[in-house]
This record gives C-alpha cells, structure tokens and sequence, in this order.
C-alpha cells in the first residue's frame, strides 16, 4: 500500500519474478561449484600431464564463462530489479537492513569477475601454479558472494532473533544460515558435475570423454551423498510454521517436492548409471536430460523454501502482499483504502464497491494471484463460494488457511473485495442476506440488540408475539410506531429485517444450517462434487466421526471445530449429499 | 502530489556515508558505460571503413568490449545499491511505472553482451555480418541510456506519478518532461566522446607494439572525442537552461556550491579541449574524470532540488549499526588489493 503495484493481471509479478529466479540459482550455483571443478579438472590435466584434459579444462572454462558471467550476473541483477518491481516494500526492507550486506556481495562479484577473466584469458600462458591460485581466488570470491547471499536469502525465512534486536549480525546469522549455506555449497559442486556433463557430451575423442564424464559424475554423486545431511538439519531448523507447511500443510510445497524428489531422482540414476557403468552413454541428449532434472529440482527446491515463509516475504514482519503487522492494525481501525497511497478509492460507498473490491485485490491479493492467467489464478479458485462465504472467509482467511496472509481492511472492505471477487468476476448474485459473515441468525441477534433491546428484551414482548407467524412479524416491523407510540417503525434494508424477523421469530434459536456451514468451512478448498466420490458409501455416522479427525484424512485440513449442534448439521447435509450421489 | 511518495525505511549510519560512495562509486559506472559505448561505436565505424588497419582496430576494440560491459554492469551495482538507500521511495516507484522497460534492461542488455562476445569470438567468422551484431548491441545500449534517463527523470516528479490511475501496466515514459532529451543527449553524446578518449587511450598503450594500429586508434579517437566535447557543451547549456527554474539559479548564484562546480566543470571543459588539441592524451584523460565526478556533483545538487519541497535525505531516520560498514570497507580493501595483484600476474603472463 506504500508503493504502486506494477499490474499485470493475466501474468503476475510472481511469475517473473520465480522466471529470472529459478534461472539465476541454476546458473549461480555453477559459478561458485564449476569454479572448484576448474581447479580440479586443471590439476588433473597437469597431474597426469594430459594436455587433452588440459584442453578440455580450457573449453569448458570459456562455456563457464559465457554462461556465469554474462547470463549469471545479469539474471542476479535481474533479480533485483524485478523483486523491486513487484514487492517494493519488501525489497525496500532488505536493502536498508542489509545494504553493507550487498555491498561486499558487490566487493566479491568484483574480484569474481577479474578472477575469472584472468584465469579463462592466460589459461596455458601463466605458471600453472599461478594459475591454479587464481582459480582459488576465484573459487574463494564466488563462495563468498553465496556465504553473503545466503545469509539474507536464510534471513527471509528465518529472521530468528532479529526480530527483536533487529540486529544486522544476528539476523544474518540465523537459525537457517548454516545448513542452507553448507546444502547449497554441495548443490553447487552436483550442478558442477551435472554442467560438466553436458560439456563432455560434446567431447569426440572416446578416452577423454569417458575419463571426464566419469570425474563429472563423482562430483554429482559425492556431492548429492554430503548435501543430504545438511538436508535434513535445514528441515530441523526451520521456525515451526514453515515446517508444518512443508510438512503437508501446503498444496502447492507438495507438488514441488514431488517434482523435486522425481527430478533428483533423475540425476542420481543417470549419474550413477554414466559414473559406474557406461560413460559412453554420456551423449548430448542424456547430459541434457541430466540438466533438466537438475534445474527441476533446484527450482522445486527453491519454491518450496520460498513458500515456506509463506504467507510473509520476510517471515514474521512483511506479508507476501507487502503489508506489516502495524499496517493490518492501521487498516482495520481506519480503513485500508484510506490508508492506502496507492489507491484509487479512498473510501468504500455502494456505487463504487467493484472499484473498491478491484483496488483491494490489487494490493492484497495479486501479489500471489493472477486474473485468468496461469498462475494461481484467482477465477476457478473461487468459483464455488458465494458472497456470503467469501466475506466470511475473507476475514478469516489466515485463520483458516495459515499461508494466507490475513486481511486488512474494515468489514465494509471486506465485503467490498468479496463484491468483486464474487459479483465482478464471477458475476453471481451478491446476496446481502447477512452481512459480512454473520449468519443470519447472528445478524438477527444483532439488530435486536442494536434497536430494540435498550427498550425492551426478547423475553419481555415473546408472550405478545405468540402466534405470530413470519409475514405478520415482518409487516409490523414498518409500522412499529402503529403498535406503540414510544417505538419508531424499523427502517434497516430488506435483508435486515428478514434477519429481525427470523429472530423475532424464533428467539434466536436458529439450527444451524448445513449447507451454510459447508460454504463457509470446506468450499473455499473443495465443492461437494469434488468429495463426493471419497465419501461415496458413508454413512452419517461415520462422516460425523470424520469431522472430528480431517486432518486423518488429509494433512492439508484441520480438524472442524464448529459446535455440537453445527457439526450435527454439517454431518447430515454431507450425508444427505452423500446419498444423493451415489444414487 | 507528496501524499503518493512511499514512507522510506531507516538507514544503519548516517546519510553522509550513502552519499559519498553514491558519488564515489557512480562516476566509475559513467566512465566505463562511456568507454563501453564510445568503443562499441568506433568499433562498429571501423567495421565499414576497408583497409586492414581499419578491421584491426575494430578487432581490438572486439577484444575488450566484453570486458568492459562486465566492469560497466558491475560498477553499475554499486550505485544503483547506494541510490536505493537515499532515494528508495522515489526510484522504486518510477520503475514500477515504468515496469515493463525497466525490467526488459536485463533482457536487452543480455542480448547485447552476447552480442559483443559473438563480434569477438567469431570476429572473422562473422566478416561483414559482423556489422549486424555490434550494431545491434549499440542501438541496445543507446536504448537502455534512454530507458535510464527516463526513471532518473520521472523520480524526480511525484507530481507525474498520479499517471499510475490511468495505467498500471507499467509502460509510462516521461517523454513530456522538457530535460529528458538534453539529459539523454548529454549522457550518450558526452559518453561517445569520452569512448573516444579512452579508444585514443588505448592506442597509447599499443604505441610502442603496434604503431600503425596505435595512430589510428589515437587518431580517430581524438577527433571523435574533441568534436563530440564540442557538441556536449552545447547540450549541457541546453540541459542547463532546460531545468526548473529553482533548481537552474542554484547554479547561477543561489547556492554558493553549485555555483562553483559549474564554474569549475566549465574551466575542466576547456581544459579538456586544449589538451584535446594538443593531442594530450593522458592529460585529457585526467581532465575527463575530474570532470565526470564534477558533473556527478552537480547531478546530485539538481536531483536534491528538484525534490527539495517534498524530500531531504536529513528526513532519514538512522538507527546506527556501524559494524557492517567496517566490514564493508576492510572487505573493500581486501578486494582491491586482490584485484591489483590478479591485474599484475595477468600482466605478467600475456
């Protein structure tokens, strides 16, 4: 809300930025592990005296450079533009915190560069010992600019005691900086190998070919058996909540890491398969397979970590839509829009509800969706929910859904957003039946409460509404000044006086409704036509005995923690519904 | 027009220090950017010249180029870090703006990197064709100055951004502002001819190896960097009197120390051309960065009041932690004197 947002409906500022991202790491992590695998590969020439391995060294040093130095620097500043681009905010928060951070980041890409220049340029023209030391220098300085990297890429997920000091030092070296810092070292020396793969691949003389795929493939395999401890002890470390999304919590953290675990798979066979058993199977298009699966899975890798801080960008002070906790508060006690820069409605009235609703999205929710496009597309995800169970939801979205970011705004927001989610996009009737979440019963309750009950209680006048039936009720509440001059005939809108009536009706003592419930509770995830054929054979006992255990079912689902008499109603419109469908 | 202006986060040491590495380390970029494309032009020139020595020199020119665009981008960073300390809230916002030709810079400037290892790599292969490919690069790099001069411009006016209600897509220019074409101008003209400079420059250092290919070199690029100094004088009066009117009497008396930077950028300018006629390379040389760090003075006295009724950086809020800094420069120091001692063994070998 401090900053515009750069709109692009149908694409997303997410999907550039996880585009320039993902290619960025699959490059950057070969610039600091095919640095070490240069030194190494050059030692080997010269041990051996092999001038073939020598010359191998030096064209895949110019590969190495063409790819690190041109396409790794410019997608790492990339990345820095785009980050700026769709979280400002966000970006803003690292660059003031960490700006010295960046800055000797910049010192080492600097010595990186010459390093690297000096060593491709005078390769077999220096004493190889020189030589060698400059690969070092590189290594060193490559290395470096991840060790810096690192800390404020681990910072974002796990802030750790920073967020009480706000310690330079103490959030660089936080709960996840050393495991993430020695797993993605030995993810850097993998995708040495891997790279060198598909340089050998090129390779015509047999022997040589053989010799160094083989060496590739050690890199690969030693390096995949060191990264698995460091692995798990990053899963250790993570703070509770990116654990439990990580864990099953999250839908999308599990796609990726199905990818992920068939990707690496991928390259573990194949490496195993070249290293052990046939180099000469090392052709171009099995290096190339080879590198897919790799880039796989350092994308899942890198989607899931950054999902897992869902829903903040830095975890704990900045959401995802660029919003801090003193935000949220500034926005529900004055308004979001009214505290919002950037923003074309200032206040929500009935004739500009879309407009409010459509600028609310922009900076609430596009910061992870789009508008039929591709990329957590907002359409179909909210198809099945009403305007009824949109507000409702909407204002407890982060409740019922941790990785969601928790709404900021007054509850007239709240209904505005749900207007043009529900009435804009999908064109369905908003109902007004209750407002902004009640049920109608609550609502009922609430009106009586407001306009009659500093007069008199329900009780008191129940006696003179015996026999009553709904149409007399609501005829009366018109012409209460008819029925006692002290009172006023009640002027709320249409839907607020069928919910007086209801309530004047039955006292308040409405049973709840399960096919509201399952709006409000399940559809934001699921329809019915979706469980029905899980559920296909159930008896109400049983489905009710499931409403206790759904994260039995399915991690991603928390248990139902409506009342008794709701999860009866639950239970009997899901067994109704049941039936139904299996009839 | 303030009430759109992002509130800016705190900064961990005083302002001071941003502002003098920001003046410290953008001139660096300048110097190499003008290198990058006064020797991309000369060497596309001497593509479509004939003789040998002509081809030769556009080959030499092939040789560096993609070193100079990697120093360039490098030195770029630096900068564009310390910019976003001091000015966060202004240049955040005229990028979102203008989004979508801010963000296609990485694209452009990664085909035209590709572009210079190509002519270089495959400088024979090429022959002819090779014309295509460095010309390419230099309409790219002509393109990115422009995209350039358009955010430092449009963060300079709050008072455009509420354009944003009309288009969110990101493609806003700011092709109404009366200082952006002598602003442009005066970048790629002034920077074509210190390229000249630094071509003539590295004909010096080939004088004694190669003399044919070091007159050339020196020849064409002396003319090349005094007739563009000509031009440039001109266009910074333009880009002088272009300026709001507050912002142009601080140079012309209102502010006592702007005043003397242009006094003093104009005295270099003329200095810089008597050398040029004398064929005094280094002297010219010297004179040359004197000036760009001058013209970066003056730059950061036009930018400070074009924002003056809005913004200060004394408004920063500091929380101090000074400990990163220290680091910062011990690692500085570190880095230079391994890039020294690289620079001399590379020396030593080739």
């Amino acid at each position: 809300m401090n900053y515009p947002v750069w709109y692009l409906p149908t694409i997303g500022g997410a999907f550039f930025i996880a585009l320039i991202a993902i290619t960025h790491v699959f490059v950057s992590h070969f610039a600091v592990g095919g640095g070490l695998y240069l030194i190494f590969a050059e030692r080997l020439g010269l041990r051996r005296n092999n001038p073939a391995i020598l010359d191998f060294t030096k064209k895949h040093a110019k590969f190495f450079i063409l790819i690190t130095l041109v396409f790794g620097s410019m997608t790492g500043v990339g990345i820095w533009f785009i980050i700026a681009l769709a979280s400002a905010g966000g970006t803003s928060l690292l660059i003031h915190n960490f700006v010295f951070g960046w800055a000797i980041e910049w010192v080492f890409f600097l010595v990186e560069i010459v390093a690297a220049f000096v060593y491709f340029y005078t390769f077999g023209k220096m004493k190889s010992g020189t030589h060698q030391a400059v690969g070092w220098v590189y290594f060193g300085a490559a290395w470096a600019s991840l060790f810096i990297i690192n800390g404020i890429l681990s910072f974002m997920l796990s802030p750790g005691a920073w967020l009480e000091s706000g310690n330079f030092w103490i959030g660089f070296f936080n709960p996840t900086f050393w495991p993430s810092l020695f797993f993605r070292t030995f993810v850097a020396t993998m995708l040495a190998g891997v790279y060198a793969f598909l340089t050998c691949s090129f390779l015509r003389d047999g022997e040589l070919k053989n010799t160094m795929t083989r060496f590739s493939g050690w890199w690969v395999l030693v390096s995949f058996l060191a990264s698995i401890p460091f692995g798990y002890w990053y899963l250790t470390a993570l703070p509770a909540p990116a654990r439990d999304l990580v864990a099953g919590k999250s839908p999308t953290i599990q796609m990726a890491l199905d990818y992920g675990l068939y990707a690496i798979g991928v390259v573990i066979i194949l490496s195993l398969i070249l290293t052990l058993i046939r180099p000469a199977l090392n052709v171009k298009p099995v290096a190339f397979v080879v590198m897919m699966a790799a880039f796989i899975f350092l994308g899942a890798f890198e989607w899931t970590r950054e999902a897992a801080r869902r829903p903040f960008v830095v975890n704990q002070v900045i959401y995802s839509n660029g919003l801090t906790a003193a935000d949220l508060e500034k926005a529900g006690a004055d308004g979001f829009l009214a505290s919002a820069k950037w923003t074309r409605v200032k206040e929500v009235t009935p004739e500009n509800l879309q407009q409010a609703g459509a600028d609310i999205f922009r900076h609430q929710c596009y910061a992870c969706h789009t508008v039929n496009g591709w990329n957590n597309d907002i359409v179909p995800l909210t198809e099945s929910m009403s305007y009824r169970a949109m507000v409702s939801y909407i204002k407890t979205i982060h409740e019922k859904r941790y990785f969601m970011p928790p709404f900021a705004g007054t509850d007239a927001e709240a209904e505005a957003l749900a207007a043009y989610l529900v009435g804009g996009l999908h064109g369905k009737e908003m109902v007004m039946a209750s407002p902004e979440g009640e049920s109608m019963a609550d609502q009922g309750a609430r009106i009586f409460e407001e306009n009659c009950s500093a007069c008199h209680g329900y009780d008191a006048i129940a006696p003179s509404l015996a026999g009553w039936d709904a149409d007399r009720i609501r005829e009366a509440l018109d012409h209460l000044s008819q029925l006692n001059e002290m009172m006023e005939d009640f002027t709320g809108t249409a839907a607020e006086k069928e919910a007086l009536t209801q309530f004047l009706l039955t006292g308040g003592r409405v049973p709840p409704d399960g096919a509201v419930l399952f709006e409000e509770n399940c559809s934001m995830c699921h329809g019915l036509a979706e469980i029905q054929p899980g559920m296909s054979g159930w008896d109400r006992v049983k489905i009710r005995q499931s409403l206790d255990n759904l994260s039995a079912i399915n991690e991603m689902m928390a248990d139902y923690d409506g009342s008794t008499s709701e999860k009866d109603a639950l239970a009997d419109y899901l067994a109704a519904a049941s039936k139904a469908g299996d009839q | 027009m303030s009430e759109l202006i992002p509130t800016p986060d705190t900064i961990p040491v005083a302002w001071g220090f941003f502002q003098f590495l920001l003046l410290l380390t953008f001139p660096l970029h300048i110097i190499l950017m003008n290198a990058m494309l006064g020797s991309a032009i000369i060497a596309l020139y001497a593509r479509f010249r004939t003789g040998e020595s002509w081809t030769r020199l556009s080959e030499e020119l092939a040789k560096v180029l993609p070193l100079i665009v990697a120093f360039t981008i490098n030195f770029g960073v630096a900068p564009l870090l310390f910019v976003q300390v001091l000015y966060g809230q202004f240049i955040y916002t005229s990028s979102i703006l203008m989004g979508v030709f801010w963000l296609s810079i990485i694209l452009l400037l990664i085909v035209a990197y590709y572009c210079t290892y190509l002519f270089d790599f495959k400088f024979a292969a090429l022959g002819q064709a090779g014309k295509w490919i460095i010309g390419l690069a230099v309409l790219i790099f002509l393109g990115i100055a422009f995209l350039f001069s358009n955010n430092m411009t449009l963060m300079l006016r709050p008072e455009e951004w509420s354009r944003y209600f009309q288009n969110s897509s990101g493609t806003i220019l700011s092709l109404a502002d009366v200082t952006l074409w002598p602003r442009y101008l005066h970048f790629i003209v002034g920077g074509t001819a210190v390229g000249g400079l630094v071509v003539a420059l590295f004909g010096k250092f080939r004088e004694k190896r190669d003399p044919e290919l070091a007159e050339l070199a020196i020849g064409v690029g002396m003319n090349v960097f005094t007739g563009l100094t000509f031009i440039q004088i001109a266009i910074g009066f333009w880009f002088l009197l272009s300026l709001d009117k507050p912002v142009m009497t601080m140079f012309m008396g209102d502010n006592m120390l702007a005043t003397i930077l242009l006094l003093a950028g104009f005295m270099l300018a003329i200095g810089v051309l008597w050398t040029a006629a004398r064929k005094k390379v280094y002297l010219a040389a010297v004179h040359v960065v004197a000036l760009v760090y001058v013209m970066t003075f003056m730059r950061a006295f036009v930018r400070s009041g074009y924002l003056q009724e809005v913004y200060s950086l004394d408004m920063l809020k500091e929380v101090p932690q000074y400990s990163p800094m220290i680091v910062f420069f011990v690692v500085l120091v570190a880095g230079l004197a391994t890039v020294v001692w690289l620079v001399r063994k590379a020396a030593e070998a080739v």
